[in-house]
């Protein structure tokens, strides 16, 4: 029983690690995406090319190999100091914002061009067409591949072991050595699904107040 | 004074020459119907007066203020001044009917909610859609849904409206009310440029009728010359089409 609480408190403490990794990729990576997807929808070449290609190469190559080029590479460089969780949050920034530029690309063209011209029409500006008529209507259309993406979010988090970021599975592995038990790794199981689970159901919530309008 | 001067407007799609060589000018308070077959260029003829497409040659004035010289573009809001309705509507989805109508008047205008708001009631009240305020566009119909256009048109205070086919994607039963309100704004001398296929509305209505086909205007003159009495041939078989 005394196992038992030690587990459940270690793995508490990793989930707050798995949480403050969660939410500072958000927070970055969806300003930061929707960045990039205009880059990628540029018309000026020398804009849209190298963005694109950085898109190929983040969402071509593994998350856990970026986190070990983020997590190593400075060192190899000989560029010292920078600390484990900043190269973590790197990894995952970058990552993220690629995979949500692509949602927010395909969000951003499937408004026809019809609200375009009625804005323009009205002698709004492209910054005014975009913030007031575009943009609302492709947060509605995003919202079931974005929550896609945070559960997947949420699971990825547990790559940051590799480079010994101690969260929920890193914690729950480190009783594999020390008592040489197993159970605390599919106990932390129950952590990422209560986690989830909440994002399931504020998603529920979101796509229901988001549903006052239809098209 | 013209409220807007079109002259020798010439527009391609990659080799395809729409418009060949067209002019136009729109008195203030006159109303112009263009009729025309698909693909004489009467769409891209009136959305090019609005910016919708540039233009590669000619120029454009809109109320004495020249935008378009020589197929250059000039700094200018003039373009403003003029209002467009679409043959689908556009409406805003995720506003609601006040929101559609005041959003522009607030954001560009730089009204107040008030004013915008007060205005936008007046127009609702005109074309008979004051009950409808606060629905939604999924919530009207297509022919609700185009006045709400329209009354968002008129809430920018054009000096002319462009109406781009306004009931092609009605159902018949739906065109009267659109061309009921077109008709009060015509007897209260808005200024409007009508393409259209309903020839015998554009008859009523309209000070002037052009007809339009292969990127000219054919003929041009008042409803009961080009209607009733065709000169040329092109527009005789058009026009035969819609014989009664």
């Amino acid at each position: 029983m005394d196992l038992f609480i030690t587990v459940t408190l270690s793995l508490l403490e990793g989930l707050w690690t798995t949480f403050k990794i969660f939410a500072l990729t958000l927070l970055a990576a969806l300003p930061l995406g929707l960045l990039i997807s205009l880059g990628s929808m540029s018309k000026i070449k020398i804009i849209k090319w190298p963005i694109k290609t950085l898109i190929w190469i983040i969402r071509g190559t593994p998350l856990m190999l970026q986190l070990i080029v983020f997590g190593f590479g400075p060192g190899l460089l000989g560029i010292n100091g920078m600390s484990t969780f900043v190269a973590v949050m790197l990894a995952f920034i970058l990552n993220y914002s690629c995979y949500f530029s692509e949602i927010f690309r395909g969000g951003i063209e499937s408004i026809p061009k019809g609200q375009y011209e009625a804005g323009q029409v009205l002698g709004m500006s492209k910054k005014e067409i975009f913030f007031n008529v575009v943009l609302m209507q492709v947060v509605k259309r995003i919202v079931p591949p974005m929550s896609n993406e945070f559960l997947t979010l949420v699971k990825d988090t547990s790559l940051a072991n590799t480079i010994m970021i101690y969260e929920i599975t890193w914690n729950a592995k480190r009783f594999m050595n020390s008592e040489h038990i197993l159970w605390p790794l599919f106990y932390s199981g129950v952590f990422y699904l209560a986690f989830c689970g909440i994002l399931t159901l504020l998603f529920g919530y979101i796509e229901k107040k988001l549903d006052y309008y239809k098209g | 004074m013209s409220v807007i001067s079109a002259k020798n407007i010439k527009k391609s799609f990659g080799k395809l020459e729409v418009l060949k060589d067209v002019s136009l000018d729109v008195q203030e308070g006159e109303v112009v119907s263009i009729i025309g077959p698909s693909g004489s260029g009467k769409s891209t003829f009136l959305r090019s007066m609005i910016h919708l497409e540039t233009v590669d040659g000619g120029s454009i004035s809109i109320d004495g203020e020249e935008v378009v010289a020589n197929g250059i573009y000039l700094k200018s809001n003039a373009f403003q001044k003029l209002g467009m309705v679409f043959q689908n509507f556009n409406l805003f989805p995720h506003k609601s009917v006040l929101e559609n109508i005041t959003l522009a008047p607030m954001l560009v205008n730089k009204e107040t909610k008030d004013e915008a708001e007060g205005y936008a009631r007046e127009l609702l009240e005109s074309v008979g859609l004051l009950d409808k305020i606060d629905a939604y566009p999924y919530q009207l119909s297509g022919g609700q849904q185009q006045r709400v256009a329209i009354a968002r048109a008129l809430a920018m205070r054009p000096r002319a409206i462009l109406f781009d086919e306004p009931t092609s994607a009605l159902d018949p039963e739906l065109t009267g009310e659109i061309l009921k309100v077109i008709r009060d704004l015509a007897n209260r001398k808005m200024t409007m440029v009508i393409v259209t296929h309903e020839i015998e509305f554009a008859k009523i209505v309209s000070d002037r009728i052009i007809f339009m086909a292969d990127g000219y205007i054919v003929e041009e003159g008042s409803p009961d010359a080009v209607v009733d009495n065709p000169q040329n041939e092109r527009t005789k078989a058009f026009l035969k089409h819609f014989t009664r």
